[in-house]
C-alpha cells in the first residue's frame, strides 16, 4: 500500500505542477507559449518531438469553453507514460511517429508542424488522423487512444468537459436528459 | 500446534468453511499461502481515474516479464496489481499448443476480493446432468439437498436479484433487484417476443442493495454504485471473505489465521486412517512446520487443492491422499467464455443513466431446457447490458478539433453486448498432474495443466456466437459484431472438478458430504468438488458446499464418527 500512496503523492504533485503550468499558459499567445513550454521538462521525447506531441494533442482536443488537452496535462502525461509505462519498442515507435508527423507536415505545408499557421496545422492533423485511422495504423491509433484516455480521465476532462462522480451513491437506470447533457466520463 | 479444524485457503470457500466451523465452536485455523490483506486499508477504491498510477496502465515490460497470464484478466491494472500473482514466481507448465490461462490472487481473501460477484444457483437439471447424458460421475446430491444451504449463504452474503420462477435457475433469498435500463427493458420485451421461452432478467449479484442488520453488524453498508469492485470495496458492499465471512469467524474467538504459509501436503496417519494435519512451508523463510487438526478442509481452489492432494504421498496413498480412484486432478473444467456479440441499440436519445451499476442482465440457459438442440449437450447463459456509450467511442474514430470534442461531450448511442458462458463436459483427460521434475522456489512440485476442448465445446463456441448475433439482430441492433473467438481455457476463471463428488468411491473423490471417500476427516468444498459445472457462475455453489460440508463435519465430529 505504501507504494500506491507514494504514487498518489507523486501524481498529485505532478498534477498541481501541470495545472500551474497549464494555467499560466492558457491566456498567452503562441509565441509566448514557446517560452512557457521550456518550463515543461520533457523526460522521454526530445524537445522537438515533445513539441509535436503537444501540438497534435491540442489539435485533437483543443481548448474550447473547457480546457483542451494541453491544459489538462495530456502531453506531459503521455511523456510520463512513455518513460514509466511503454516498452522500449513502443517508445521507439512513438518517437518515430512524432518525427513522421513533423516530416509529413514539412512535406505537405513547407514547415514543421509548429511553424505552420494554426489553420494549416489543424488541416494537416485532420488529414493525417483520417489517413492513419482509416488505415488502422496501430501506432497512431494508440497515440490517439492515449490522448483521449488521459484527457477524458484527467481531472479537467472528467469534471469540466464531462461529468464524473467518485461516489454516485445510487443507481438511476432511466433518466431524462436534454440536448446539452454531458456524458459521464466513466 | 493443534486445532479442531484446519482450513486451507481463505477465499470464497475457505472463508465460509472457517465461519461455519468457528461459529459451531471449533477452534479453527485458516492457512493462507499469500500475505495479509487489510480490508479497506489495502484497497484502492478511493482513487479517481486521474489519481491512478500511469492511468491504470501496468508498465509493459513488467507486465510481460511478471504478469504474462494475469494481465489477460480484464481487472488487471495498477489499481489491482497487488492482488494478482506474479506468474514469474508461480510457474506451471502446459502442453505445447494447449495453453491454460490460470488467473490467481495469493493474499488473504483470495479471489473473493476480485471476483465478478454474479451469484446463481445450480438447478436440479444441473445436478442430474451427468446421470442423464453419462458424462462424469452422477452427483451424489440433488437440488433439494442444496436448497437450504443456498438459502443460508444467500441470506448472510446478501444476494440481490429478482424472483422469476425459472426451473433452470432457482430463485433464492434475494435483496431487492437492481433496475434494468429502459433500453434493457425494451430489449427484454423484443427478445421474449421473438423467442417465447427465453428470458432476460437482472443479474443476481453479491451486492447489498439494502444492508440488513446482520450485514451492518459486520460494518457493511449498501452499495454506492461506484463499480470499482475489483479494487476491493471499503464499504463492504459486495461479499468477500474480508468483508463478511472472516470477520464473522473472528468474532467467535475461535479463529486463528496464519498467512504466508504454503501448504505442502496433508499428513495421513495410517494408524487412525485419518488426516492428522498439514505440512506447511513458510513463504518467507522457507522453513517447514506442521499443524494438527481433527478435521481438514481443503479450500485452496481447484488446482492447488489437487496439487496438495497429489503431493500428499504415503504408503497408503502412493498416488496422493484420498486418490484411490485416480480421479484427483482429473475432470478439470472451466466455463467457455469470451464469445458473444455487440452492437448499437438505436433510439432513446433522451434517456440516460446515472451511477455505475456493478451488474448487468442475464439470459438464463435455454439450450436443452426449453429448446432441445440436436448435436449439442448442456448449454450456456449470457451476461450483458445496454448502456450509453461515452468518449471511448472516439478511440477508433477519425476526427480532430472542436467538432470532434463537441461530439464526444454528448452521451453516445446505446450499446448492447452479450457475453456467453458455456458448460464444459467433465472429461477425465482434462487434468492437473504434478510436474515430474520441476519445483517452485519453495520446493513444491509445480503443476502441469492439460486442458483441451472436446467436440461438444467446439460446437458450443460456434453456437454461442451465432445465437448472440441472431438475438441482437432480431431485436433491431445495428452494426452487430460477433466474437466467436474463445478466449482460452482458464479465462472463465471458474476452475472446477479436480476432486469431484460422486456416488462411487472407485471413480470419484468425495461423497455427498464433501467428505473424501478414502479419508473420513478430509473435506473439500472449493471448486474441486464439482462433478459438473453448469453454465452458472459457480461461487455461490462453493459457498453453499462449504457451509454444508462444515455442518456435516461438525456433526460427524460430535458423533465420534470421524
Amino acid at each position: 500500500m505504501q507504494s500506491t500512496e507514494l504514487a498518489i503523492d507523486r501524481r498529485a504533485l505532478l498534477r498541481s505542477a501541470i495545472l500551474l503550468v497549464g494555467g499560466s499558459m492558457a491566456g498567452l499567445p503562441g509565441e509566448a507559449f514557446a517560452q512557457g513550454k521550456k518550463l515543461t521538462k520533457a523526460r522521454f521525447f526530445t524537445p522537438a518531438q515533445y513539441s509535436v506531441l503537444d501540438e497534435t494533442a491540442e489539435i485533437i482536443i483543443p481548448k474550447t469553453d473547457t480546457p483542451g488537452a494541453r491544459a489538462a496535462g495530456v502531453p506531459s502525461i503521455i511523456d510520463d507514460l512513455m518513460a514509466n509505462w511503454a516498452s522500449a519498442e513502443r517508445g521507439a515507435n512513438f518517437r518515430a511517429l512524432m518525427d513522421d508527423i513533423d516530416r509529413r507536415a514539412l512535406a505537405a505545408g513547407g514547415a514543421s508542424l509548429r511553424a505552420l499557421p494554426p489553420a494549416r496545422r489543424l488541416e494537416f492533423v485532420r488529414a493525417y488522423d483520417a489517413e492513419k485511422i482509416g488505415a488502422k495504423d496501430p501506432v497512431y491509433s494508440r497515440l490517439k487512444e492515449l490522448v483521449l484516455t488521459t484527457y477524458y480521465l484527467s481531472e479537467a476532462g472528467a469534471t469540466q468537459e464531462l461529468r464524473y462522480e467518485l461516489v454516485p451513491g445510487k443507481w438511476e437506470a432511466w433518466t431524462t436528459i436534454g440536448p446539452d447533457a454531458r456524458a459521464w466520463a466513466v | 500446534m493443534t486445532f479442531d479444524a484446519i482450513v486451507v485457503g481463505s477465499g470464497m470457500s475457505g472463508g465460509w468453511a472457517a465461519k461455519e466451523l468457528a461459529e459451531k465452536g471449533l477452534k479453527t485455523l485458516v492457512i493462507e499461502r499469500g500475505g495479509h490483506l487489510e480490508h479497506g486499508a489495502d484497497y484502492t477504491d478511493s482513487l479517481s481515474p486521474w489519481e491512478l498510477e500511469n492511468y491504470g496502465l501496468v508498465k509493459e515490460a513488467e507486465a510481460a516479464e511478471h504478469y504474462g497470464i494475469q494481465s489477460q484478466c480484464y481487472a488487471f491494472s495498477t489499481a489491482t496489481k497487488h492482488l494478482w500473482v506474479k506468474d514469474s514466481e508461480h510457474p506451471y507448465t502446459t502442453p505445447e499448443g494447449r495453453p491454460f490461462m490460470w488467473i490467481r490472487g495469493y493474499h488473504l481473501g483470495g479471489r473473493s476480493i476480485m471476483w465478478a460477484r454474479q451469484s446463481y444457483r445450480l438447478s436440479d437439471m444441473d445436478f442430474q446432468s451427468n446421470a442423464r447424458d453419462g458424462h462424469g460421475s452422477d452427483w451424489p446430491v440433488r437440488y433439494e439437498d442444496m436448497a437450504p444451504w443456498y438459502d443460508h449463504v444467500e441470506q448472510f452474503a446478501g444476494i440481490s436479484g429478482s424472483r422469476e420462477g425459472l426451473p433452470q435457475l432457482p430463485d433464492g433469498q434475494f435483496l431487492p433487484p437492481m433496475d434494468l435500463t429502459g433500453a434493457e427493458k425494451d430489449f427484454k420485451q423484443k427478445l421474449e417476443a421473438a423467442y417465447p421461452t427465453r428470458r432476460l432478467i437482472i443479474g443476481r449479484c453479491a451486492h447489498l442493495t439494502e444492508a440488513k442488520p446482520h450485514h451492518e453488524e459486520l460494518g457493511r453498508i449498501a452499495c454506492q454504485y461506484r463499480s470499482l469492485c475489483e479494487r476491493g470495496c471499503s464499504y463492504g458492499s459486495y461479499f468477500s471473505s474480508l468483508s463478511a465471512t472472516l470477520p464473522a469467524a473472528q468474532r467467535t474467538g475461535n479463529l486463528t489465521i496464519v498467512t504466508d504459509s504454503i501448504v505442502h501436503s496433508v499428513i495421513y496417519d495410517p494408524k487412525t486412517g485419518k488426516a492428522s494435519g498439514v505440512r506447511v512451508i513458510d513463504a518467507k523463510t522457507k522453513q517447514g512446520r506442521t499443524y494438527e487438526g481433527k478435521v481438514v478442509f481443503l479450500c485452496a481452489s481447484a488446482i492447488p487443492t489437487a496439487q496438495i492432494m497429489l503431493n500428499s504421498k504415503s504408503e497408503a496413498f502412493p498416488n496422493g491422499i484420498a486418490n484411490r480412484s485416480d480421479a484427483v486432478g482429473r475432470y478439470l473444467m472451466d466455463h467457455l467464455s469470451g464469445m458473444g456479440a455487440s452492437g448499437t441499440y438505436p433510439g432513446f436519445e433522451q434517456n440516460y443513466h446515472s451511477g455505475r451499476r456493478p451488474n448487468g442482465f442475464y439470459i438464463p440457459r435455454y439450450r436443452n431446457v426449453t429448446e432441445p438442440t440436436e448435436g449439442l449437450l448442456r448449454g450456456y447463459g449470457f451476461q450483458g447490458g445496454v448502456m450509453r456509450d461515452n468518449w471511448r467511442r472516439g478511440l477508433g474514430q477519425a476526427g480532430v478539433g472542436p467538432e470532434f470534442k463537441a461530439s464526444l461531450r454528448k452521451p453516445g448511442p446505446w450499446r448492447i453486448h452479450l457475453s456467453g458462458f458455456g458448460e464444459m463436459l467433465p472429461r477425465p483427460d482434462n487434468r492437473v498432474t504434478l510436474h515430474p521434475t520441476r519445483t517452485d522456489k519453495w520446493g513444491m512440485p509445480i503443476v502441469h495443466i492439460d486442458v483441451s476442448l472436446g467436440d461438444n465445446e467446439r460446437r458450443m463456441v460456434e453456437q454461442v456466437g451465432a445465437d448472440a448475433k441472431e438475438m441482437l439482430e432480431r431485436a433491431g441492433a445495428t452494426g452487430v459484431s460477433v466474437r466467436k473467438h474463445y478466449g482460452g481455457a482458464g479465462l472463465g476463471i471458474h476452475e472446477m472438478g479436480t476432486a469431484h463428488m460422486g456416488k462411487d468411491p472407485t471413480k470419484s473423490v468425495l461423497n455427498k458430504y464433501n467428505q473424501a471417500h478414502d479419508v473420513p476427516n478430509l473435506f473439500i468444498t472449493d471448486g474441486a468438488c464439482m462433478a459438473s459445472g453448469g453454465c452458472q457462475n459457480p461461487s455461490l455453489s462453493y459457498m453453499a458446499m462449504s457451509a454444508r460440508g462444515a455442518h456435516y463435519a461438525v456433526q460427524f465430529l460430535r458423533e465420534g464418527v470421524i
